[in-house]
């Protein structure tokens, strides 16, 4: 469960990026954030995993205030959640294999596994036939899958996930959204920014609507 | 799991060290350069060492005696060498013998010795003593005895050699330590610097392990597994080029020196020193990119 109580975030004065977000994510729920440009996406799912620090308010994950969490210690929090960043983060001199295998490599899984789950998270994204690629060689929307599959590969409890079909087709976000449709099923917390209306209306369980940082609409499915 | 990290870790490693290969370069000869001056200071003190320990392990008294000296005469002193309670062997050494063990040594002073005609060697008795621990005075008094004799023109003790190369080598010692000391420290920022440059440039990486739920201890192994091999990597090179010096000096020494070459037999440096100076790159390597991680690399 992933609780937010009246979370603020302010980067510079005057104006908030976040105002008075309260939100209450429940396990295993699928759910859109959604919002024009510069209305605060990024920045709350970035509040979640403590990249940003709220100036007010506190976050509850799993039980725990995230914000209390010593900075040693944060390492617990973020393995236990797969994160598609808007801007990717791709290790870029490692090949496609390595840039999934870090998220094995920090949990100290053994390599026989490693290969085996590396190879299925890429077939999942339909990116297994550039595994000894570099993600430089990667077009936009390959870069992308490939941030996809890093995210999943753990078979995270969380799953946040910035605008992660901006570079895609309709039919392979569709496809992408579909997986983490399947992903949910299996129990795995969903969170996903996203602009694309069709696919909100396609897929949408329950929209968060983010205006000028503050939540405008909260329905519950 | 050990296994599969320390492979990720040394691989990790091996990446970073070939990406910045240039920097690594250069930082790498100036700790083997450190280390070398260290290494020869080392080696010369123990070669030194050496020498005065086969010196003082049968410290020999050298009564040279005055031209011919009446074989009677030279008798008696060979007898009051032999009587003394602190010399163990006495050996009479005729000029025509002295002469003979120097052209042994120096084959290329047979020409000047043909041209002397005359033999310039006096006659000697070398006394070995019994105990090469017999104290000083106690030799001093047993020499200045014996110089009373009128046949006796000069006396050589070796020990006074021995005191004056051990002292040379306590003083190689300490300047090797010294300039060894101020070359490591140099080593030691180099390690810092580069470390400091490798985590400037890996910030966006770093930042992405962080987010992928690392551990400080597992994004920081690799950089102190770079600063230890850039140590250790420097130290043993210096080593192999000191290996290559202490094989070649000799030879050059021996080729513009002829026969001495015998005289100078260049060693290397003992098991332990080796060992410690393999463990002392590393260390410093260590400590170096330790210093720079808890300034650069903080949480
Ligand atoms: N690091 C930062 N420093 C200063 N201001 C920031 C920073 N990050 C975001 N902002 C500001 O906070 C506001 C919200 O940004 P955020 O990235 O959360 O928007 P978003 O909804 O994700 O937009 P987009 O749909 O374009 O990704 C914006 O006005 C942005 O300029
Ligand atoms: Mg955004």
């Amino acid at each position: 469960m992933i609780e937010l109580y009246h979370v603020w975030k302010q980067y510079q004065k005057p104006g908030w990026a976040l105002s008075d977000v309260t939100i209450t994510v429940k396990k295993g729920e699928f759910c859109f954030i959604t919002g024009p440009s510069g209305s605060g996406k990024s920045t709350l799912l970035k509040t979640m995993y403590r990249e940003v620090v709220p100036t007010e308010g506190q976050i509850i994950i799993g039980g725990k205030n995230i914000l209390k969490i010593p900075d040693h210690k944060i390492y617990l929090l973020r393995r236990n959640m797969g994160i598609v960043y808007q801007d990717f983060r791709l290790l870029f001199h490692r090949r496609v294999f390595d840039n999934v295998a870090v998220a094995l490599q920090v949990i100290g899984a053994p390599m026989k596994d490693m290969k085996r789950k590396v190879f299925i998270a890429l077939r999942m994204v339909n990116l297994h036939h550039r595994i000894w690629d570099y993600p430089s060689h990667l077009s936009y929307g390959e870069q992308q899958r490939l941030a996809i599959a890093r995210a999943v590969v753990n078979n995270p409890r969380i799953l946040l996930a910035d605008e992660p079909t901006g570079n895609l087709d309709p039919k392979l976000a569709v496809e992408i959204i579909g997986l983490f449709k399947e992903i949910n099923k299996q129990g795995t917390t969903v969170i996903i920014c996203t602009h694309d209306k069709e696919l909100i209306r396609q897929f949408g369980d329950r929209i968060l609507f983010l205006h000028e940082g503050k939540l405008l609409r909260k329905d519950a499915a | 799991m050990i296994i599969y990290k320390a492979k990720y870790f040394l691989r990790e490693t091996a990446n970073n060290l070939w990406q910045y290969k240039t920097r690594h370069f250069f930082s790498l000869t100036i700790i083997c350069l450190s280390f070398l001056i260290v290494g020869l200071f080392l080696a010369i003190s123990n070669n030194l060492r050496d020498r005065a320990d086969d010196l003082s392990k049968n410290l020999v008294i050298v009564f040279y005696l005055q031209k011919s000296l009446p074989a009677a005469e030279q008798d008696l002193i060979e007898q009051q060498v032999r009587h003394s309670p602190l010399v163990a062997d006495v050996r009479v050494i005729s000029p025509a013998e002295a002469s003979e063990k120097l052209l042994q040594d120096f084959p290329g002073l047979k020409d000047i010795l043909m041209n002397l005609q005359t033999n310039p060697f006096p006659a000697s008795i070398e006394a070995t003593l019994k105990d090469p621990r017999t104290p000083y005075d106690q030799t001093l008094r047993f020499i200045t005895e014996m110089k009373k004799n009128a046949g006796v023109e000069d006396v050589q003790f070796n020990r006074d050699w021995a005191d004056k190369i051990q002292s040379l080598s306590r003083l190689a010692q300490a300047v090797g330590f010294f300039l060894g000391g101020i070359l490591i420290l140099a080593s030691f920022i180099i390690i810092s610097n580069v470390i400091k440059l490798n985590v400037f440039a890996r910030k966006s990486e770093i930042e992405i392990l962080r987010l992928v739920g690392g551990t400080n201890t597992f994004i920081r192994i690799p950089f102190l597994l770079e600063g230890i091999s850039l140590g250790m990597a420097g130290s043993l090179l210096s080593l192999f080029l000191l290996l290559i010096i202490t094989k070649i000096f000799p030879v050059y020494l021996g080729t513009s020196l002829g026969a001495l070459q015998e005289l100078i037999s260049f060693r290397y440096l003992s098991f332990s020193q080796v060992i410690s100076m393999v463990a002392g790159g590393g260390f410093v390597g260590f400590l170096g990119s330790l210093s720079s991680l808890s300034r650069f690399l903080r949480i």
